[in-house]
């Protein structure tokens, strides 16, 4: 068995697996760092991870009641700017007025446990559920590609598992929900996926029959489409190549490449006095 | 899981009410805790509504892998996080809202977070320069790093405490008793205290201290923010409630009344954070806030004769001792060493016992610990040195280097300086030999030493092809010239704007990781760089922003020259969930709060147990809130201070220990001086406690 007690399943760390499982026994299970560029710019992606990290924080601040107009008259980049008008103007089109920003959810799959991080999940009393996911990358994946994503599958599926909290104790009927995407950098375009029941069973047995293979596989091989490893930080390590791959083309997750802020303001025993 | 009845009331009855238990470390208080917010949440309260709050992260690990471990649903989603996390949270959201009473000249800029290792740069930055003209704490005689960690310290102390930082000086001041010549440097500190907020205010900068400032004046006063915690956190449980300071007490005095239940954890007999702001006393106060108090006083850590032993050092050290445990040999639970003189022969006999409970009493490294009252680098060192050569895996609190002496990360430096001729600090021969033995597969230092005198010139490495002389260039061999000059032409194609961090990630994962290259595969290698990584791009991101027409390469090199940047290693407390014997100063291991089977307690005739650093700066009992304004710190005063120390921290090791104490004892110490601390006198005075035969190895 591989994986730890104490590990928890997430969009992230599955489809991690689904793109590489050298890159998921590297990252998860030997916590390796590993100090590569993703792409050729990384002055442009860090600014861009920042915009968007910036941007999440005004919608956060902007769903917690603070008042628009200071929010708006602080943003001092034209670029978050237009998203956070888009995202006044129609990031919250339809979704109904129960809401929970940054809201953590866990269901059960198998004898583990997976965890959902999600922007904002919304239920109107019998009627829609909604889990939405605000995107500020350039690329909008074809819808097909989309529905594929660990990220549709498992909020979905954690949703209907584990939202009857959200919903006076009453498990939530798969028909009811749906994942909505918001993408900042297309004038607020939505990719919408519903949910039913077929789509929720498939869902719980791909992801638990994912789990015990994870668990259970004897090598982490790595990923035969190459293509992939220019946009991993391990490419050295698995000499897969040398330079990283160009921006333009990078297709990668931005909540996925967030670099991890290592908070040290706990550490402070640690300084010699 | 088997609880105590007394566990039970807190695990799981009483789900509504208050409750503040209390006891000593190991009698299980945490496990009571943990159970309880499994039980909160088997009644159905949302994960969400559950706060864990710890003094700091590692003490915060147990809870976490303990709920994680259960699978029970939602005890993935409960937050375990300390007090300055949930400030900076606050903060980031309400900025907005608060940055104009705040005293930040910036308002409508984002707030900065410099982080403790900027935070020394920007001391050295804002202060360093006044320092020298104004000849401030002349006759001081620490390096001035820890002056300026004890000037941060000052300042945290101040918004901890909660008294206006305009008054460390006077306070301190008030309790000396020295010459007046000498309390100048009080006024000194003041004034450089004064100048580091000063200018933080000017850049929006929040450093911890200020963070806390915040808190307590902007953020939590308004209704907002209060409520964005005690409106969602219902239900609150607080671990080490000793080790935290009256800040936490402060909000807790407002917060408990809207909980819905609470449990505040204290551990008697601690307050090892003291040096850090704890207020152990104040803390017990809040039990006057609860609906209930459960105190824990059987031992479920501490085997019978570990429990004697205890008893025996206890009454020693002249404190509530209890009954004797029945049946206990508290003999049985402690080994002396035989006769070691010398420093390294306590560091073998150490090893010599750590590897015979490993490998021939099957005991798990991860149930050792290895303590000293510091872990200095040579003493880390010489430990994981011996320990692998007798296959024992180990662990430590921090690597054996500072980040910038791991020869990585020299070599990387080295390379920076040859990449970055505009920054006009050309590396020395020596230091470009080094960096190409890291670099290079299979080339030795001789070899590295011939490619450096022979190519290395006027700051900057010319071709191969420049050796005329057949010989020396087949003493070297093609195959070594071929990578060098392949690392060589990657570097003369460096941009000379590119950022340091950038440079290092690139050259690392372009050359020094690459098939043929030293680092290929090196995994510790890796996280090394990755640590510089983040280093460096944290000072560029600050610097940039504080004065863009700064050379942000050319400063963060030579401040990691000076000392200032990459001299600590921030640890990462993910290694704590690792295997292997921990190497640890003995207040890290403690704060950890993790039992183990066996402890090995190293250089027990070291004055460091139970005396304080040597901090002529500042003083965690003169800025604490008990001290009597005037009062002067006597003798006798240190004495007492050292004397609860002690009994703390060797009482603490031992009420974590389940089966037995290794003692590592040498006549001379590791400078070669004679060594008869206060811990050497304590264990030998208990000795007539102990009930019955000595059991020396
Ligand atoms: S470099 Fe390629 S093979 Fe290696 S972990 Fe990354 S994606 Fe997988």
């Amino acid at each position: 068995m591989n994986l730890p007690e104490d590990f928890v399943f997430s969009q992230g760390n599955l489809q991690d697996y689904v793109d590489c499982p050298r890159r998921f026994e590297l990252k998860y299970l030997r916590r390796q760092r590993w100090p590569a560029a993703e792409v050729d710019d990384m002055a442009a992606f860090e600014r861009h991870l920042e915009q968007g990290d910036q941007f999440h924080r005004l919608v956060q601040q902007s769903l917690l009641g603070l008042p628009e107009e200071t929010l708006r008259s602080r943003i001092n980049d034209d670029e978050v700017a237009r998203w956070y008008d888009a995202w006044l103007a129609n990031g919250l089109a339809e979704v109904p007025a129960q809401r929970w920003p940054e809201l953590t959810l866990t269901a059960r799959l198998g004898k583990w446990l997976l965890l959902a991080k999600m922007d904002l999940v919304a239920i109107e009393p019998g009627g829609a559920a909604l889990v939405l996911d605000w995107k500020t990358g350039r690329h909008q994946p074809r819808p097909e590609r989309q529905a594929q994503r660990l990220q549709t599958r498992v909020y979905r599926y954690v949703l209907a598992e584990a939202g009857a909290r959200l919903n006076g104790g009453e498990a939530i009927d798969q028909t009811r929900i749906e994942m909505r995407y918001w993408y900042a950098q297309h004038e607020g375009d939505v990719l919408r996926f519903p949910y039913d029941e077929d789509q929720y069973k498939a869902d719980g047995r791909f992801l638990r029959d994912l789990a015990r293979e994870i668990d259970s596989c004897e090598v982490f091989p790595l990923t035969e489409e190459v293509r992939r490893c220019r946009f991993c930080v391990y490419r050295s390590l698995c000499d897969r190549g040398e330079q990283p791959g160009s921006l333009a083309e990078w297709e990668g997750d931005e909540d996925m490449a967030l670099p991890t802020d290592a908070l040290d303001i706990d550490a402070l025993d640690e300084i010699a006095f | 899981m088997y609880l105590l009845v007394k566990q039970q009331q807190v695990a799981r009855q009483n789900l509504d009410r208050k409750i503040f238990l209390e006891g000593l470390a190991g009698t299980g208080k945490t496990t009571a805790g943990i159970e309880r917010v499994k039980q909160l949440l088997q009644a159905g309260v949302p994960p969400s509504a559950i706060l864990v709050l710890v003094p700091q992260q590692a003490t915060g690990l147990p809870w976490q892998d303990a709920l994680r471990r259960s699978r029970a649903p939602g005890s993935a989603e409960v937050r375990v996080t300390t007090l300055g996390t949930l400030a900076r949270e606050l903060l980031e959201l309400f900025w907005p809202l608060i940055a104009a009473d705040t005293g930040c000249a910036q308002p409508l800029a984002p707030p900065r977070f410099p982080g403790l290792e900027l935070s020394q740069y920007l001391m050295r930055r804002f202060v360093g320069g006044e320092i020298e003209r104004r000849d401030y704490f002349r006759g001081v005689t620490i390096s001035r790093n820890r002056l300026y960690t004890q000037i941060v310290d000052n300042l945290n102390k101040s918004a901890l405490v909660g008294f206006p930082p305009e008054e460390i000086g006077s306070r301190l001041k008030s309790a000396w008793r020295g010459s007046s010549e000498q309390a100048f440097i009080y006024d000194d500190a003041q004034a450089c205290a004064s100048l580091f907020r000063a200018a933080c205010l000017r850049h929006n900068l929040i450093d911890f201290s200020l963070l806390i400032d915040i808190l307590r004046k902007n953020l939590w006063p308004l209704e907002n923010a209060r409520g964005y915690l005690t409106r969602r956190y219902r239900h609150l449980l607080v671990d080490n409630l000793e080790e935290d300071t009256p800040t936490l007490h402060d909000l807790l005095r407002d917060w408990l009344p809207q909980c819905h239940s609470a449990l505040l954890i204290h551990d008697n007999e601690a307050g090892l954070r003291r040096f850090l702001g704890a207020d152990p006393a104040q803390a017990h106060s809040l039990r006057a806030l609860c609906d209930l108090g459960v105190t824990l006083d059987r031992r479920r850590a501490m085997s019978v004769d570990v429990a004697a032993l205890h008893h025996a050092l206890a009454k020693t050290q002249g404190r509530e001792a209890g009954p004797m445990p029945k049946g206990g040999n508290g003999r049985a639970a402690i080994r002396w060493p035989g006769r070691a003189r010398w420093h390294p022969q306590m560091i073998d006999w150490t090893v010599e016992h750590v590897a015979r409970l490993v490998h021939e009493e099957d005991v798990a490294a991860r149930e050792i610990v290895v303590v000293a009252p510091f872990m200095p680098d040579a003493l880390r060192f010489a430990l994981q040195t011996r320990l692998d050569e007798r296959g024992v895996p180990h662990r430590s609190h921090r690597p054996s280097r500072a980040l910038r002496d791991e020869p990585e990360v020299r070599a990387l430096l080295t390379f920076a300086r040859l990449a970055q001729p505009a920054a006009g600090l050309a590396p020395d021969r020596f230091d470009v030999a080094s960096a190409l033995l890291s670099a290079i597969e299979d080339l030795d230092p001789i070899r590295a030493r011939l490619l450096a005198d022979a190519l290395y010139r006027d700051g900057g490495l010319l071709p191969f092809e420049h050796i005329r002389d057949t010989r020396l260039q087949q003493r070297i061999t093609f195959q070594l010239g071929e990578k060098y000059d392949r690392l060589c032409s990657w570097l003369a194609r460096v941009p000379a704007e590119q950022p340091l961090d950038l440079f290092f990630s690139a050259f690392f994962c372009e050359v020094m990781s690459q098939p043929g290259f030293g680092l290929h595969r090196r995994e510790s290698a890796g996280a090394t760089v990755a640590n510089l990584v983040d280093s460096a791009r944290n000072f560029r991101r600050l610097l940039t922003e504080l004065d863009p027409e700064a050379s942000v390469t050319a400063d963060y090199l030579r401040m990691v020259e000076e000392g200032v940047l990459a001299n600590q290693y921030l640890r990462d407390w993910e290694l704590d969930r690792s295997e292997g014997v921990l190497l640890a100063p003995a207040h890290t291991f403690l704060m950890s709060n993790r039992p183990v089977d066996y402890q090995f307690w190293l250089n027990v005739g070291n004055s460091g147990w139970g005396r304080r650093v040597y901090q002529p700066l500042t003083h965690p009992w003169v800025l604490s809130r008990h001290w009597e304004p005037g009062r002067k710190w006597l003798d006798a005063d240190e004495e007492a201070a050292g004397a609860e120390s002690l009994a703390n921290v060797a009482l603490g090791l031992l009420r974590r220990c389940r089966k037995r104490v290794y003692l590592g004892i040498s006549e001379y110490g590791e400078r070669g001086m004679e060594e008869r601390g206060p811990l050497l006198l304590a264990l030998h005075n208990m000795q007539h406690h102990l009930s019955s035969g000595a059991a020396d190895v």
